[in-house]
């Protein structure tokens, strides 16, 4: 019986058309191809966390996922699989319908019992931690949930809207919130805004990576240069070229 | 390549399988080449293309100006240089012709002796091929965005019309008048196909972000709404049932008519499974779509790993269906592209863009060995490519 009969077209004609990548060393930004918790361990590392003053759990984007997992479907079944098991949290970050933050669950329970610690509404946080979050892995909740399910009364839902963790979509229901994200937000948002435009500014658009990581800072990018290229070559918002020169970050024209 | 030969001609293997292989390492190569060219008749932007499913000979296109072309696709000629010559077209002076701008062709299923052509004037227009002459017009109060006619279909004779209102009309071509009304959409209609596996299955998409799929014989509403989070209210943001964040522009079942795609202009492509209408969340990245009307685009048949060849931009982005991995980008048009079919004898692919350009994406062939008699390779060289510069080294 014959071996070979076995292998999928697909990967006879398929894979070996691409040539190997042999450079994935020489690039410091995309030398990263395993699964998905390994990519967001090492995001979590490029947060900035004095930045907040430590106030805040590192924040990863599925974006810069899929940057460091190429193949998008694997990844984000990856991330499904990490989110069912209660090892990561999904949030949904206001500015874009697509733009979802990623934190470690045992960072963000960390982080929110110290940013209640002694005020007035720690007792129902506490409680939300301790009987929601493992429960319930969505984005959001619903009101009949809150309320039946785990037995939260509306002025305590009313406490964790105050508190952070909680924040209004429209009647009756809430996205999950990290307390004092508006910074982040705020920060996120104006650093993208800025290296885009350093790649916009270049000629033809398009920039060397190892050019663009060498060059000053601008003063609103304060999380750091790595940490939005990989958020910009995941949104798809520079196209990614390999060249003999290393990785070019060209503007996507549409 | 081999080793499928040798395995086929041992009885190993099944000879479907080389085949699928072979149409599959084609599909890979596709690229543009120099000696296959379509002729160039349309004066204004391509709207629509469709290749007749009979014999894959004979190809229609449909122009912003209303203009009807046909081509005949086929090499008969023993040159490699080859151009598809229109055979014959519907003019501006024809006395039938579209107003403005025609929208879908389609040929008729079964033969090629009748094709339809919907446009912007509010009409749908059935023509005969071998006269050339319109032979039933159906009017509409809105205009036309798009219309289908089940390819399966052996009972019944429907065309499905999208227009600008919210309902779907379903036109009897029998009878010559509207049979029946879908309704359910809330906006325009900007996409029909019906399902190629049942012949009473339809897939509507419409600008208010949903997608239903109807069974035709039923007299209450549809089958199934898309919804793209399978129900899990926690992540949509605003009611669900959307089977996108913005305008669904395209649809298209894959051959077997067991997986459906569709495309937004939330700059997605997403694959459901059309029988339960649940989201498979295979995740192609950013299909960037602009377009305001429809979007026409093309699954391949016949590979061993099915392709979707999807417009974007000036270029067309060819993605694996059912692992989301984009192949490459076929760059070759000057200006957005429109529409593109795919031909399953031979593995190619045409496409039709604004700058009223038709191009033939061709499978990169193996180069021949030349020959040894100069004479033959020199008559096979096409007049354009030869120069007219002397060999020699001196001057004059």
């Amino acid at each position: 019986m014959s071996r070979k009969r076995h292998r999928l077209v697909s990967e006879t004609f398929g894979l070996k058309r691409r040539r190997e990548r042999g450079d994935g060393e020489a690039d410091p930004l995309r030398g990263e191809s395993g699964s998905a918790r390994a990519a967001v361990a090492e995001l979590v590392r490029l947060f900035p966390r004095g930045l907040f003053e430590d106030a805040l759990p590192p924040i990863a984007l599925r974006s810069q996922v899929y940057s460091l997992v190429p193949d998008r479907t694997v990844a984000d079944r990856q991330l499904k699989e990490l989110q069912e098991e209660g090892e990561i949290r999904v949030i949904q970050l206001g500015f874009d319908l697509d733009a979802h933050g990623i934190i470690f669950t045992e960072d963000y329970r960390t982080k929110v019992l110290k940013a209640c610690d002694g005020r007035p509404y720690a007792g129902a946080v506490q409680k939300f931690l301790a009987s929601v979050l493992p429960a319930c892995g969505d984005l959001s909740f619903q009101q009949d949930q809150m309320t039946q399910t785990f037995g939260f009364r509306d002025p305590e839902i009313t406490q964790l809207v105050n508190a952070g963790v909680l924040t209004v979509r429209d009647a009756g229901s809430w996205w999950l919130a990290v307390p004092g994200a508006g910074k982040f937000i705020k920060y996120f948002v104006k650093g993208r805004q800025a290296v885009l435009g350093m790649v916009r500014k270049a000629k033809y658009q398009e920039l060397l990576l190892s050019e663009l990581l060498g060059r000053r800072v601008p003063a609103t990018v304060r999380l750091g240069l790595s940490y939005h290229v990989h958020d910009l070559i995941g949104a798809q918002l520079v196209d990614c070229i390999s060249t003999t020169s290393g990785t070019l970050l060209r503007l996507a024209e549409t | 390549m081999l080793g499928f030969l040798s395995a086929r001609q041992a009885g190993l293997d099944d000879p479907l399988h080389l085949r699928r292989a072979e149409s599959t390492r084609r599909v890979l190569g596709l690229e543009l080449n120099k000696d296959r060219d379509v002729e160039r008749v349309h004066g204004s932007g391509v709207n629509t293309l469709d290749i007749e499913p009979v014999e894959g000979r004979y190809m229609l296109s449909g122009g912003s100006d209303g203009v009807i072309v046909l081509y005949d696709l086929q090499n008969s000629s023993r040159q490699p240089y080859y151009t598809c010559k229109a055979v014959c077209s519907i003019g501006r002076s024809h006395p039938d012709v579209h107003k403005y701008s025609v929208e879908t062709v389609q040929w008729y299923p079964h033969d090629t002796g009748m094709f339809t052509s919907s446009s912007f004037d509010k009409t749908l227009k059935i023509w005969d091929t071998n006269t050339l002459q319109a032979a039933d017009v159906f009017n509409f109060e809105e205009t036309v965005y798009s219309h289908h006619m089940s390819p399966v279909a052996t009972k019944h004779c429907l065309v499905a019309v999208g227009t600008r209102g919210p309902k779907v009309q379903l036109c009897d071509l029998k009878s010559g008048s509207c049979s029946h009304i879908l309704q359910g959409h809330r906006q325009e209609i900007l996409a029909v196909s019906w399902s190629p596996r049942y012949e009473y299955i339809l897939a509507t998409a419409s600008a208010d972000s949903r997608v239903k799929l109807w069974d035709v014989r039923r007299a209450s509403g549809c089958l199934i709404t898309l919804d793209q989070h399978n129900g899990k209210k926690s992540q949509a943001v605003e009611s669900a049932n959307t089977a996108h964040n913005g305008k669904v522009n395209g649809l298209c079942f894959t051959s077997d008519g067991l997986h459906l795609l569709t495309v937004g202009t939330d700059n997605r492509m997403r694959l459901w499974n059309s029988s339960n209408g649940e989201n498979t969340l295979v995740n192609y990245g950013k299909v960037y779509n602009d377009s305001r009307k429809g979007l026409k685009f093309t699954v391949s048949c016949g590979c061993s790993s099915e392709f979707v060849f999807v417009p974007y931009g000036s270029t067309i982005a060819v993605y694996t269906v059912y692992s989301g991995e984009k192949i490459t980008m076929l760059k070759g048009h000057y200006k957005n592209v429109d529409c593109c079919v795919f031909q399953s004898n031979f593995q190619e692919l045409y496409s039709g863009s604004r700058d009223c350009n038709i191009l033939a994406w061709v499978p990169a062939l193996y180069e021949p060995v030349p020959d040894d008699d100069e004479t033959t390779t020199k008559s096979q060289l096409n007049p354009a490519f030869e120069d007219a510069w002397s060999s020699s080294d001196e001057e004059g």
